[in-house]
């Protein structure tokens, strides 16, 4: 984790990662505080936790425990209000040197979480992923113009729902799929998404966040000769993603991050795909893990 | 007939759709599984050699990629050159001159949005033979049960990528259990447990698509 102006929420204390989803399960809070340490040691700037579906209760206990011995601020990851009103009603601001916590994630289907801002304030990561549809309903994002259209949209419900929140007091998450699968161009969707919301004066000085890691998800570890597949196409994107306004993502603290150069063969693979289009990007994604 | 059938096991197996693609690189300039299934029909090849073929086709790669072998992309260039092969056997299946082994209805819970792992089970069970009613994301309970209405002797998979929709997912299972005792659900995604499988009263949890299409071939309603 080397790469200035890039703000890393470190990712292991999540359900779904099935070595923490023991620990969980076994009540092991004194090995979460270890995985706690362990990434605020490899230079976390937040720890990120998400308990699963478990009680607003065992994430409030596991908020206390972390804050009893790790001083970084907290991301609290969860999309039940009720189980975020319970971490942030026990979160120490004190503790980690007064900085707020984030509250991962917002979407226009739960706005409510908004009301919790008064007496508990928090950074929020708003999600641009789904909007509204025409009936009311949620539906998934498909273009960069309509990923842009809800992160001003949500943006505004924000203003209004919280006074003087400031752009620089917001995370836009435009949406990150894995590259392994991407047949209908999502990640080309989201480098222009990440474009139209850097350029958007509106939005001036807001963050922007991914779930990194989902970028790489299903594709094998290393190539044929031995070589990581995953951590050199992650930097790649980084690259490419900075220039337009990423500066935080939800990552992994073992992966050595890093800005390519662009005769890199990650980053050609990813310059490659934002021209392909259907199974051209899949085989192009092929070439490079072969 | 046997050397079609493998001819078009392997370019499943291997994802190589047509002769103009360039995947597998070993393979580029030959012929793909769109060039010798058409091949084959003008041949007078009962298309049955075919579908036999992308089976077998599929059924390798799903039992590489349940073992850690293989990896979603290859899984994805096989079920197209599967798809190449179905576009000419398309009259045949709509005349009834080829049969499937069953139908398979699927989609994503209410509240969800991904469709990742639906799609690849849903391709993998069509590459295993069944015709596949894909209902597609955010379905309610109303969709599925209006769809197996339509399809009576059919099986249901339904899958969730979050936590938080788990419980749609339940409610939905235990809806189309009461209506149809015999239908048998499948579930499946990231969240999902062989322990939350026996709670909410489905029959089948599958970590891989391969063991969707392996419990299918043992309990067809047909």
């Amino acid at each position: 984790m080397s790469i200035p102006g890039l703000t890393l929420i470190a990712e292991s204390i999540n359900d779904s990662v099935p070595s923490t989803h023991v620990l969980f399960e076994e009540n092991n809070l004194q090995g979460i505080v270890e995985l706690a340490r362990f990434q605020a040691e490899k230079g976390a700037a937040y720890i990120d936790v998400n308990v699963g579906l478990r009680t607003p209760a065992f994430m409030a206990e596991v908020v206390q425990k972390i804050q009893q011995h790790i001083s970084l601020p907290l991301s609290i990851d969860t999309p039940d209000p009720e189980m975020a009103a319970a971490a942030l009603e026990v979160y120490d601001r004190a503790r980690s040197g007064d900085p707020i916590p984030i509250l991962n994630s917002i979407s226009e289907a739960r706005l409510e979480m908004f009301d919790l801002y008064q007496k508990h304030p928090f950074i929020p990561i708003l999600l641009a992923t789904e909007g509204k549809d025409e009936f009311g309903g949620i539906k998934m994002n498909k273009t960069a113009a309509e990923t842009h259209a809800t992160a001003r949209s949500i943006v505004h419900i924000a203003r209004q729902r919280v006074e003087g929140l400031s752009n620089d007091k917001i995370i836009i998450d435009p949406g990150i799929m894995p590259i392994g699968s991407d047949s209908t161009g999502n990640f080309r969707r989201l480098m222009n998404a990440m474009q139209l919301i850097h350029q958007d004066s509106d939005l001036a000085g807001v963050n922007m966040s991914v779930g990194l890691s989902n970028f790489t998800v299903m594709l094998p570890p290393q190539k044929a000769d031995g070589s990581a597949v995953k951590g050199p196409l992650e930097s790649a994107f980084l690259t490419m993603a900075m220039p337009l306004g990423l500066n935080t993502i939800v990552g992994s603290v073992k992966r050595k991050y890093a800005l390519l150069p662009p005769d890199h063969p990650a980053m050609q693979c990813l310059t490659d795909v934002l021209n392909l289009e259907g199974m051209e990007i899949i085989m192009r994604v092929m070439s490079y893990i072969s | 007939m046997q050397e079609i059938t493998e001819r078009i096991a392997t370019c499943v197996e291997l994802g190589k759709i047509s002769k103009t693609t360039p995947f597998p690189p070993h393979m580029k300039g030959q012929d793909g599984a769109d060039e010798i299934a058409a091949e084959a029909l003008k041949n007078g090849v009962h298309p049955d050699a075919l579908l036999a073929g992308c089976m077998q086709g599929m059924e390798r790669i799903g039992k590489q990629y349940s073992e850690n072998l293989v990896f979603v992309p290859n899984l994805l260039m096989s079920a197209a050159a599967m798809n190449a092969v179905m576009k000419h056997l398309k009259p045949y299946l709509e005349s009834g001159a080829l049969k499937r082994k069953g139908t398979f209805i699927i989609g994503t819970v209410a509240g969800d949005l991904h469709d990742l792992g639906k799609n690849l089970v849903a391709m993998t069970i069509k590459g295993g033979g069944f015709e596949v009613i894909d209902l597609g994301v955010d379905c309610s309970t109303e969709k599925f049960l209006n769809a197996i209405a339509q399809h009576p002797d059919c099986s249901v998979g339904l899958s969730a990528l979050l936590t938080t929709t788990l419980i749609n997912m339940e409610k939905s299972v235990q809806a189309i259990k009461k209506a149809h005792p015999s239908v048998k659900v499948l579930i499946g995604g990231a969240p999902v447990t062989d322990n939350y499988c026996r709670q909410i009263g489905a029959d089948f949890y599958s970590a891989n698509p391969q063991g969707a299409v392996e419990f299918l071939n043992k309990n067809k309603n047909i």
